[in-house]
């Protein structure tokens, strides 16, 4: 059971995410409303953070340890598609629709995250349109770094084909 | 070391001239027969002037000469008793001194040692040679005699080429020798050079095997009306040429037009034949062809002329860099007119005009090495890049290579060195690692980031970067990619393996001093890194932090598991590992190895960055680097190429101005500059 | 062999030789490699090679060589089962690589064709097109020619037997005819000749003695046969004289197929 922080995580949170890649370059001010609507979590290795198919509820992003994305494949089981490591975020599928989880999330190793729950940011993102301006674009950045290394992943650079027979 | 071959000087003096009988000229080549000399000159033919071995003067093309357009080269008789009256055919000088087909290797004994092949050193006299020719022949001695290695064939049957100089007195259709600055008058290269009058010859002589030729030939001073009337001949000719093609700034501007979309048009008429390559007096494009009996017994290696037009030329294991029309005649055109100045000091192309008349759909090159170069973006005023570091002893750039035809010394041979499997052992499904014992100086002197050329019989030989020196041997890291590798992987200890090198320039390990370095690489690219982990390691104290980055396909597939660990806990390095997919029982990282260095927030105005593995790879690594500051001085990349000699004569690794096996294949992005991104180049 | 350089396969490889619509010349060569034969019957072993042994097997093989076109709906099902019992599968001859001269009816109408010739035309059982085997299955390899060239099958038997990597250079007759020194009869003569287009292996043959190259080995990778056409419209050849060129051993294959289409209709306009 992932433990649930206190309250008044705030300035501890607010400190990581100064440190964190993902948001190292916010605004201080935008930083610490973020840091506001999370909460600090830890999870033991092997804890599922959320499962493929199921309701996105959180937004995370790593502060230590390792979340692995998998995806079920019926005749190869769980493939490990992705590693999020920290600094990167998991789980935007909490702000964008259908709000579903497109895989499953599982600590690789004892792991702290920061929290924020998908309905309140989603009101506090809707409510607040400066907070809007710069939390969307570093989720963008996110997302589109994401879609570079699974193209590449795609290219499959590495693969040992033999083109003749011989 | 070569001897340097030097260009003949031109005489203080002016030489002294000769006048010789049309009815004597006989007598000059019954004398060059002498001693067991073979006679080489023009002779019609099947249809043609073709270069070939002629026993008296009949012999020679007597009244002929040749109508020359693009796409057509038609016999024409003169009617006149005229000797020389011929623009070259389609064989050149190279078909003697290059030939088509050369058994270079084979593999005998018991211990299958590869021996050289010995070549024959007879001497010859090339008759008829033009001074565009005199210029090719120059031209192809940089290539083949003043590199780091020569090729011991050539410089064999280079010894001893007596060259009788003939000075064109008409020009051909599509001669060009005067934008080219190769002619058409004759200064220097020959040992005897004719200017053919109505009646006779002037005799010019410029060395002293020249003058031993014609001692006691019924020979007359020359009057001055002769000696003028030969002037007035090649100075017609030359007018008959008309202007010279503006080639001034061409070689840049070709260089700079990779992109231009003449080359797409020029693809649609080009029939990737492969003509103007062979009879261009100065292509030297081979590869080499493995020739055995069923039984693998009775190996030999032959070298054959190959053309970079072929589809199989820039072929490596998994993939090939050029394989559209468009891209094979840039290479050609950029290679002849541009690349060739910063690889050899001259021009490739001399202005023969062979390859417009020989190409069957009569490409005409002086058109199209306009019509690109009008096309060329802007070129900045000064290099933006290095040059390719000169040869040490070669002479400074000539516009006219012009070169001595003898006196060529003993070329600097690169041997086969014979290794020992003393152990091997698999690293992943089809990777293997032989550890190879050696006595050969060279092969224990190599440095991080060299390759060695590996041979068995009957077997093409590969390049294989070294994975490990040792003081008594080395180790390589294989890849099963082909039969070739395939044979190699499953030799046992005990086998003997021939190995050239220690081929290339490696990974510049001083640079990385007092500097934090970031070594990026994926899949079997870790192999070669491996001697410049070594290195550094060796003087840790010395550098400040090492990061090394290394991605695989799955976590079976990474190289040196266990060694990678060792480093890990030692803290002696950073280690991440990652892959591009796993199963659930891998706990480390799954994503590209670009994205462990895209998270890292360092300052990298101290990093220096070492990257291998596949180009697309290394591509989306610099980009990641660039961002975060890293400027192309100081990121290093390893290119793979095909290549079928490893010391700069077989041609097929070229990439723009450089050859990948030994100007690299280690180089920094500084020095690739744009060529790094383009395709099919 | 010695031991040092490969780990040994004591069984020898099973080879099999089989026919479908083609003239037998492509087989003929291999038997005309008379001095190697005996070599070649020691290290592989020849099951089926219905011209040379009354050995009979249907497999399954290790090397098939495929000679001939699939012209019939019976050799259409067969190629698929000898598919199956053939871990390397070598097509032989231009029938079995792009269909041989026969693919001329590909273009022509084959009903009436065999109205014309027998008088029960709906007994003979035949298929429109004559095709080549790799329309049908993989292909491992392809020796191409009519016929083929008896070095390159001695190449391709040597390199199996070795185990390198066979050298089948994919060049044009060009380059083998400049490496022998003869004079391009093109250029020099305004003679047609498909050799810029064609695939090397002949060792420059017809144009060694003068004459064209037929295209027997079929086009080369890249060929660009619309711009050689365009050149013999210079040299004064008409369209039906040019689609004839392309119309011969290799017509099925696309790179000549396409000129003698085009060029066909461009003659029927006239």
């Amino acid at each position: 059971m992932p433990e649930i922080g206190a309250a008044g995580d705030g300035p501890r949170l607010d400190e990581n995410l100064a440190a964190a890649w993902l948001t190292h370059q916010l605004e201080p001010r935008t930083r610490i409303a973020l840091a506001e609507l999370g909460r600090l979590v830890s999870l033991a290795a092997g804890e599922v953070l959320m499962r493929e198919g199921e309701a996105a509820d959180q937004l995370s992003i790593v502060l230590e340890g390792r979340i692995g994305l998998r995806m079920r494949v019926p005749e190869r089981g769980q493939v490990t598609i992705l590693t999020v490591e920290p600094g990167d975020i998991v789980g935007w599928s909490a702000v964008v629709p259908p709000f579903r989880s497109t895989s499953t999330a599982v600590a690789l190793a004892d792991t702290e995250l920061a929290v924020f729950e998908g309905e309140a940011l989603r009101a506090a993102l809707a409510a607040d349109a400066r907070l809007a301006a710069e939390i969307y674009p570093i989720l963008l950045n996110a997302a589109a770094r994401r879609l570079e290394g699974t193209r590449l992943q795609l290219l499959d650079l590495f693969s040992q084909r033999w083109v003749e027979p011989w | 070391m070569v001897t340097q071959v030097t260009a003949t000087n031109a005489s203080a003096t002016e030489p002294e001239t000769w006048f010789l009988a049309r009815q004597d000229l006989a007598t000059l080549i019954a004398r060059l027969r002498d001693g067991g000399r073979q006679v080489i000159g023009p002779t019609v033919r099947d249809g043609a002037i073709m270069l070939d071995e002629i026993d008296s003067v009949d012999a020679l093309p007597v009244g002929w000469s040749i109508d020359n357009a693009p796409g057509r080269a038609r016999l024409v008789e003169t009617g006149n008793q005229r000797t020389f009256d011929q623009p070259p055919g389609p064989t050149s000088w190279k078909q003697w001194t290059y030939p088509p087909r050369v058994t270079q290797l084979a593999w005998e004994g018991e211990e299958r040692q590869p021996r050289l092949e010995a070549s024959p050193s007879a001497p010859k006299a090339f008759v008829g040679v033009r001074a565009c020719e005199i210029a090719a022949l120059g031209v192809q001695d940089r290539v083949l005699l003043a590199g780091p290695v020569a090729d011991p064939d050539y410089v064999a049957r280079r010894r001893d080429n007596l060259v009788v100089a003939v000075e064109c007195a008409v020009a051909g259709g599509t001669c060009f020798c005067t934008s080219m600055g190769t002619g058409p008058e004759l200064r220097d290269g020959f040992d005897l050079a004719l200017s053919e009058l109505h009646d006779g010859f002037v005799v010019r002589v410029g060395t002293p095997a020249g003058q031993r030729a014609i001692a006691g030939l019924p020979l007359l001073p020359t009057t001055a009306d002769q000696v003028s009337q030969a002037q007035a001949s090649v100075a017609r000719v030359r007018a008959t040429m008309g202007e010279p093609l503006p080639m001034e700034g061409v070689p840049e501007r070709l260089i700079a037009a990779a992109e231009s979309p003449r080359w797409a048009e020029i693809a649609e008429r080009c029939l990737s034949c492969t003509n103007c390559t062979l009879v261009c007096p100065t292509c030297f494009c081979s590869s080499v062809t493995q020739r055995s009996d069923l039984d693998g017994e009775a190996a030999t290696a032959e070298r054959k002329w190959d053309s970079c037009f072929t589809l199989d030329f820039a072929r490596v294991a998994g993939g090939n860099f050029r394989t559209r029309t468009e891209d094979r005649y840039r290479q050609w055109l950029t290679h002849k007119f541009g690349t060739w100045w910063p690889q050899f000091g001259s021009s490739g192309c001399v202005g023969c005009g062979r390859c417009i008349a020989w190409c069957p759909v009569g490409i005409d090159v002086r058109e199209e090495v306009m019509a690109v170069s009008a096309t060329a973006p802007a070129v900045p005023a000064a290099p933006a890049v290095p040059a390719v570091p000169a040869v040490p002893g070669v002479p400074t750039p000539v516009t006219k290579a012009v070169v001595e035809p003898r006196g060529v010394a003993t070329p600097n041979e690169l041997p086969w060195a014979q290794a020992m499997v003393v152990d091997s052992w698999r690293e992943t499904a089809d990777v293997v690692t032989l550890r190879l014992n050696t006595d050969d100086a060279r092969l224990l002197a190599g440095q991080p980031g060299q390759f060695v050329m590996a041979g068995l019989p009957a077997v093409s030989a590969p390049p294989i970067s070294v994975s490990r020196f040792h003081g008594d041997g080395l180790e390589l890291t294989i890849r099963a990619a082909g039969p070739a590798t395939a044979q190699i992987t499953s030799l046992e200890r005990g086998a003997t393996l021939a190995l050239r090198g220690p081929l290339g320039r490696g990974w510049p390990v001083e640079m990385a001093e007092g500097r934090d370095v970031m070594i990026i690489t994926g899949g079997i690219g870790l192999a070669p890194l491996r001697p410049l982990i070594d290195a550094l390691l060796a003087k840790r104290d010395r550098i400040a932090r090492i990061h090394l980055a290394y991605g695989a396909r799955t976590p079976a597939d990474r190289l040196f598991t266990a060694e990678l660990d060792r480093l890990a806990q030692s803290g002696v390095m950073d280690i991440a590992q990652t892959v591009d997919r796993a199963g659930p029982e891998w706990l480390g990282r799954v994503g590209v190895v670009t994205q462990v260095i895209d998270r890292v927030m360092c300052s990298c105005d101290r990093t220096i960055a070492f990257i291998c593995g596949p180009e697309r790879m290394m591509q989306a690594t610099v980009d990641v680097l660039h961002e975060r500051g890293v400027p192309d001085e100081r990121i290093f990349v390893t290119l793979e190429r095909h290549m079928d000699c490893g010391v700069g004569l077989c041609g097929h690794c070229q990439l723009g101005r450089f050859f990948v096996c030994k100007d690299g294949p280690v180089f920094s992005l500084a020095e690739l500059g744009p060529g790094f991104e383009i395709e099919g180049l | 062999m010695p031991s040092t350089t490969r780990r040994q396969n004591p069984r020898r490889p099973r080879v099999g030789v089989v026919k479908f619509a083609s003239c037998d010349g492509c087989q003929l060569t291999m038997l005309d490699l008379e001095d190697e034969f005996l070599a070649i019957t020691e290290k592989f072993d020849i099951v089926e090679f219905a011209e040379a042994t009354s050995n009979r097997s249907e497999g399954p093989f290790d090397v098939l060589f495929v000679e001939g076109s699939i012209s019939t709906p019976e050799q259409a099902e067969e190629i698929v089962r000898l598919r199956r019992e053939a871990t390397t599968l070598v097509t032989i001859g231009a029938c079995a690589t792009s269909g041989g001269i026969q693919a001329l009816r590909n273009l022509a109408d084959h009903d009436a064709f065999r109205a014309a010739v027998y008088p029960s035309p709906e007994l003979i059982e035949s298929l429109p097109t004559s095709t080549p085997v790799a329309a049908h299955v993989a292909v491992d390899a392809e020796l191409y020619g009519c016929p083929i060239s008896g070095h390159q099958l001695l190449e391709l038997l040597t390199a199996l037997a070795v185990g390198r990597r066979p050298q089948l250079p994919d060049e044009a007759v060009c380059a083998e005819c400049k490496r022998l020194g003869n004079p391009c009869i093109l250029v020099a003569d305004g003679v047609a000749c498909l050799g810029p287009v064609t695939r090397t292996g002949c060792g420059a043959l017809c144009p060694s003695f003068d004459r064209g190259c037929y295209g027997c080995f079929g086009p080369k990778e890249a060929a660009n046969t619309p711009a050689l056409a365009a050149w013999f419209d210079s040299l004064g050849y008409d369209d039906e004289q040019i689609g004839r060129l392309f119309a011969q051993f290799n017509v099925g294959a696309p790179a000549f197929n396409q000129i003698v289409v085009e060029r066909r209709s461009l003659e029927a306009k006239r």
